[in-house]
């Protein structure tokens, strides 16, 4: 190894000549490593809190939850034998009244019924500091209640004050601060009320008919297997309806969506490493071209080419190694040092701290990213010969590369990709970026090759002459190639990203915010009781600000089997079989409904139950004409043959049902209406106060505020991937100063020379500004091509909504690359403005 | 006797140097007349690039007055002194200082488009076919040799048709045979626009073919270049 030794030797000598030509390439590469490094810390901290109070966020190492029912008394003695603790909770919705005055008030609640053993991790905190059991116990024969400060304040309530629940008499003893299982919000429909279950034995809220949950939350002992137990409760309940979940995975829901958001931050990351490879493959580049002659001159001094490219690598590799190091320190530290904003924005509980699997992951990212950009380059100075010492050339070290180089540098990128698939877990999704980033990368380089072609031709034409200062601008482009190509390609890549976000997230919000409105209702109304409907509508049809109201029948049922084989086997874990779904019937279709298939029953029809399914759900989960469901509805088993397939519509917020059946199927059971209610949006509070008057059982939701809502955790999305493309630009520009910087010494000579010949300082600044205005200006056009391309397959196939171009943000783009780049262009403008002619030609005599 | 067309008085170059302040040009006067074609010569490191460079207005006296063409140059600001150059001067240098980025054809013609005259091309086109490369002028200068990279720098000098030609050791980087074209061509110039020529040179035969030479040493004239031109 005496040739790896000598190169060792020659790199380390050169090594001291300091890193001056490399902070281009080491703040590249510390950007996006450190960028990819805190968006895995931050990931991994959420996980790590989920993980860790995944049982108290849960309520117990698991839940075994049933619907509609308590667990039969020999399923309880099971459950007590299988697990160290049982606790049962019971969860319904309800209205609070309140008697005052003679006057009685309502307020909808959500009623978490508890035993003695709630909650078995983690403690209720309550006002006055007081525990849940004395909260909850006997105040003079009468039960306490604990209560949500928002309710009791909407209810003017005060400690010891009588409010009943169905017909049972409480007192409220104290407002709930906090419940440990309730950390992860749940999207409950009233604020959360909690009394002991025994005390509602005389309500009549837990009977046969009434819709209620019951959930038995285990604590097991330290060593049971959870998948095992799961196998084991999932055999003894081998009815329809349990739903099992288990604290490695408390919040199912929130961890997921942070997954996905993080891996889609690292794509954006990985965007950025690439934009920050032009920055280290040009620095590296220009190095080496600095370096001809010195290769020249230890080539004819004897060395071959495989000591200079040893040489070479190790210096590249250890100052590679230097820059993603300072990447991970930064991207360790910053999140530790935004842990406490970090947390205090995140809805869930996370636990920031250095983990070595996501630094270990952004170091190879950046490994690989630099060893990518950089083997082209090296791989050149296998070309220079001694020879270059005697011709007055600035290259040697150019021309075309071993093949051997461009297979490397393939399955590099090869092991990149998948590197990124694999730990992102979005496949599909990471090869399709991927393929934007490349392909983006190629038509970026062959852009910029066509520009410079392009320009020398415009340069040469007689169109320009007279012009000098445009003239020499364009010709100025067309000369030198690597200005041209970092530029456009970091600056390109770098908008390409911000366009894509735009275009999606205005596409999105348009989706919502503006096209929805228009067709949606005012108000979406729960739990109309059978013998109060024909009494809203009639209340509302005297309203003229109400244009329409519909309603529909809603029961809620848990679709069990497919053709008689448990649904999960046949469709897997498609969403609609998540949970129980609303169920409709109706005589007659709904008039805006499509049948795409089959027929609809007769409106008279009372044979055997009939299903009429909603098309694209059915297509995802495979059903078929003629296939049977069965769905345990209020526990009863319906089995039914889906004989019609129809378009839902769930954009338009209207009532959209995924299942309908004939009303002689469901007629019977009990249940409840819904209705939408459309009005002018001036008169939506006088019609929710005289609904709520005249039927206070009635919950009314506002569309608007629900819109409002999803509209804010969008915006938050948007930012996070806002701040992820902002990192690309901020890369981007990095490269663009280090372009200008190298690219100053031969303005200064250039503008020596332009002075000499007569040109006063504003022409040659002009001739400057106008080169740098015209490459952001390509690069702008281009990012807005590529990201109205991207941010229609965003749209189109991902999201399934309508795309329209964005033009704010695209021309906004465009201005922004010109600005940029001419910023950063008179940046570097000021030393060949201001040098001495004599002194810059006499350097170069 | 014409009038001087150049009128150095008491000229003083002074530059901060890596070892302190140095003095370049010393008590430099000097009066050239029109039509004249002076030779400037003297040991390397006499100052005789810089006594060129304050003609041409790319350097600034210290101390002093330097007088082209009625103009103070030493009171004209950058831009002035740009305009200035474009109008009655061409310069030649040693390294030929042609703009990479541009073809011949371009180089050649930018002094007279800074200038705002429509018919650049065409004066440019005469130009270099005065100096034989007419079949080259869309050649960049990385596509040409030393000689004719010379040949179109003095193709833009001569293109504005100035009053002033400096020419600073033209043939410095070339060999004998193309050395001595250029200088036919450099003289064939002065004659054919009746310019001033100050020539800086090693060569003895070449001053020898100067009306006048002023020999430097040590930032001064020395006072018996006169004597020598003579001999
Ligand atoms: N920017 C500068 N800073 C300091 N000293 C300088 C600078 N430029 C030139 N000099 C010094 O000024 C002196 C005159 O330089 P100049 O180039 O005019 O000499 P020259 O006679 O043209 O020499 P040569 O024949 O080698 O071209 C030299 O000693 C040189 O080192
Ligand atoms: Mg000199």
């Amino acid at each position: 190894m005496s040739t790896l030794r000598m190169a060792a030797k020659i790199a380390r000598r050169e090594l001291t000549g300091g890193l001056k030509g490399f902070r281009v390439f080491l703040a590249c590469l510390a950007l996006g490593v450190a960028a990819i490094a805190a968006i895995g810390i931050v990931r991994a901290g959420i996980e790590a809190g989920l993980e860790r109070e995944g049982a108290a966020i849960l309520g117990g190492d698991a839940a075994v939850q049933l619907t509609y029912r308590f667990a039969e008394p020999d399923e309880r003695q099971w459950l007590e034998d299988t697990a160290v603790q049982v606790s049962e909770i019971a969860d319904f919705r309800s209205m609070l009244v309140v008697d005052r005055d003679g006057q009685t008030e309502r307020g909808l609640t959500q009623v978490k019924a508890v035993d003695d053993a709630y909650p078995i991790y983690g403690t209720v905190r309550l006002t006055p500091d007081m525990t849940l059991q004395d909260a909850l116990a006997n105040q003079d024969g009468i039960p306490g209640v604990v209560i949500d400060p928002v309710l009791v304040d909407r209810l003017g309530l005060s400690i010891g004050d009588a409010v009943r629940l169905g017909l049972q008499e409480f007192v409220l003893t104290a407002l709930i601060d906090s419940a440990p299982d309730e950390a992860a919000g749940g999207f409950g429909l009233g604020p959360r009320t909690i009394v002991a279950t025994e005390a509602l034995e005389a309500s009549g809220l837990l009977g046969a008919g009434t819709l209620f949950e019951t959930e038995y939350r285990l604590k097991v002992s330290e060593d049971q297997d959870l998948t095992a137990l799961r196998t084991a409760v999932e055999e003894r309940f081998s009815d329809a309806g349990i739903r099992w979940r288990d604290r490695r995975n408390g919040a199912p829901g929130v961890s997921e969506f942070v997954d996905r958001l993080s891996a889609f931050l690292v794509l954006v990351g990985l965007t950025g490493l690439a934009v920050g490879g032009v920055g280290v493959a040009a620095a590296v580049r220009s190095y080496l071209d600095e370096k001809t002659t010195v290769i020249a001159t230890l080539r004819s001094l004897g060395a071959d080419a495989r000591t200079i490219f040893l040489t070479y690598i190790l210096q590249i590799g250890a100052l590679a190694l230097f820059g993603i190091a300072i990447g991970l320190v930064l991207g360790a530290l910053i999140p530790i040092l935004l842990t406490p904003t970090i947390e205090a924005r995140l809805p869930v509980p996370a636990a920031i701290a250095i983990r070595p699997g996501p630094l270990l992951e952004a170091g190879l990212y950046g490994l690989l990213a630099a060893a990518i950009f950089t083997i082209w380059p090296l791989a050149r100075t296998e070309n220079v010969r001694p020879s270059a010492l005697f011709r007055d050339t600035t290259g040697g070290a150019d021309g075309s590369i071993r093949p051997i180089w461009i297979l490397t540098t393939g399955a590099l990128l090869i092991a990149l990709v998948g590197l990124a698939a694999i730990l992102s877990g979005l496949i599909t999704l990471t090869l399709w970026a991927a393929g934007a980033i490349l392909g983006a990368f190629i038509v970026l380089l062959v852009a910029a090759d066509l520009i410079r072609r392009l320009s020398k031709r415009l340069s040469q034409t007689k169109t320009l002459r007279g012009a000098p200062t445009v003239r020499s601008a364009v010709g100025a482009i067309g000369g030198q190639a690597g200005e041209t190509k970092s530029v456009i390609i970091s600056l390109g890549l770098g908008l390409s990203v911000l366009a894509a976000v735009g275009q999606i997230d205005w596409n999105l919000r348009n989706a919502i915010a503006q096209d929805l409105p228009e067709v949606a209702p005012s108000y979406f109304v729960v739990d109309i009781q059978n013998d109060q409907l024909d009494g809203i509508r009639g209340l509302l049809a005297a309203n003229p600000a109400v244009t329409d109201v519909q309603s529909a029948p809603m029961l809620r049922g848990v679709i069990t089997m497919i053709n008689d084989t448990p649904a999960e086997e046949v469709a897997g874990d498609h969403w609609v079989l998540q949970g129980d779904r609303g169920i409709t019937y109706s005589a007659l279709p709904n008039e805006n409904t499509k049948i795409t298939s089959g027929a609809w029953w007769e409106a008279d029809y009372t044979g055997p139950p009939q299903i009429s399914f909603a098309t694209e759900e059915a297509m995802e989960m495979g059903l078929a004409l003629g296939d049977t469901l069965t769905i345990n509805v209020l526990g009863r088993d319906i089995t039914a043959e889906i004989t019609s397939f129809r378009e839902v519509d769930f954009s338009t917020a209207g009532i959209g049902f995924i299942l309908s059946m004939n009303p002689a199927a469901l007629q019977g059971a009990p249940h409840t209406h819904i209705a939408t209610i459309y009005a002018d949006e001036a008169a939506e509070g006088q019609i929710l106060r005289d609904i709520a008057s005249a039927y206070p059982n009635i919950t009314a939701i506002r569309v608007r505020d629900a819109i409002a809502r999803v509209s804010e955790v969008l915006a938050g999305i948007a930012a996070a991937v806002t701040y992820g493309a902002l990192a690309t630009l901020i890369t981007g520009g990095i490269v663009l100063i280090g372009t200008a910087a190298a690219g100053e010494r031969a303005r200064i000579y250039e503008g020596a020379i332009l002075k000499t010949l007569g040109a006063p300082r504003r022409a040659i600044l002009i001739n400057f500004a106008l080169r740098s205005a015209f490459l952001g200006l390509t690069a702008g056009i281009i990012a807005i091509f590529a990201g109205v391309l991207a941010g229609w397959a965003v749209t189109t196939f991902v999201m399934d909504t309508d795309f329209r171009v964005e033009p704010v943000s695209a021309f906004g783009i465009v201005a922004g690359g010109i600005l940029v780049t001419v910023l950063t262009g008179l940046l570097f403008a000021w030393r060949p403005l201001s040098a001495r002619p004599a002194q810059v030609l006499r350097a170069r005599e | 006797m014409t009038a001087p067309i150049v009128s150095l008085t008491d000229v003083n170059l002074s530059l901060d140097g890596n070892a302190g302040r140095i003095d370049i040009l010393k008590h430099i006067a000097l009066d050239v007349t029109a039509g004249e074609t002076v030779g400037l010569i003297g040991p390397s490191g006499s100052g005789k690039s810089s006594l060129l460079m304050l003609l041409g207005g790319l350097e600034r006296a210290t101390a002093g007055q330097v007088r082209v063409l009625d103009h103070d140059l030493t009171k004209m600001d950058e831009d002035a002194l740009a305009r200035f150059r474009r109008q009655y001067m061409g310069i030649v240098f040693q390294s030929f200082h042609l703009i990479p980025t541009m073809s011949a054809l371009e180089n050649v013609a930018l002094p007279l488009e800074l200038s705002g005259q429509s018919d650049a091309f065409e004066r440019a086109e005469a130009e270099l076919a005065a100096v034989g490369l007419d079949h080259r002028t869309g050649h960049y200068p990385s596509q040409m040799s030393g000689g004719e990279q010379q040949r179109v720098a003095l193709a833009r000098a001569a293109v504005v048709r100035p009053a002033l030609l400096l020419a600073d050791e033209p043939t410095g980087n070339l060999d004998e045979t193309t050395g001595a074209l250029i200088m036919d061509l450099l003289f064939d110039l002065r004659d054919r626009h009746g310019a001033t020529l100050v020539l800086v040179t090693h060569a003895r035969n070449l001053a020898e073919r100067c009306d006048r030479v002023i020999r430097l040493r040590d930032g001064m004239i020395a006072p018996e270049a006169a004597a020598e031109a003579a001999e």
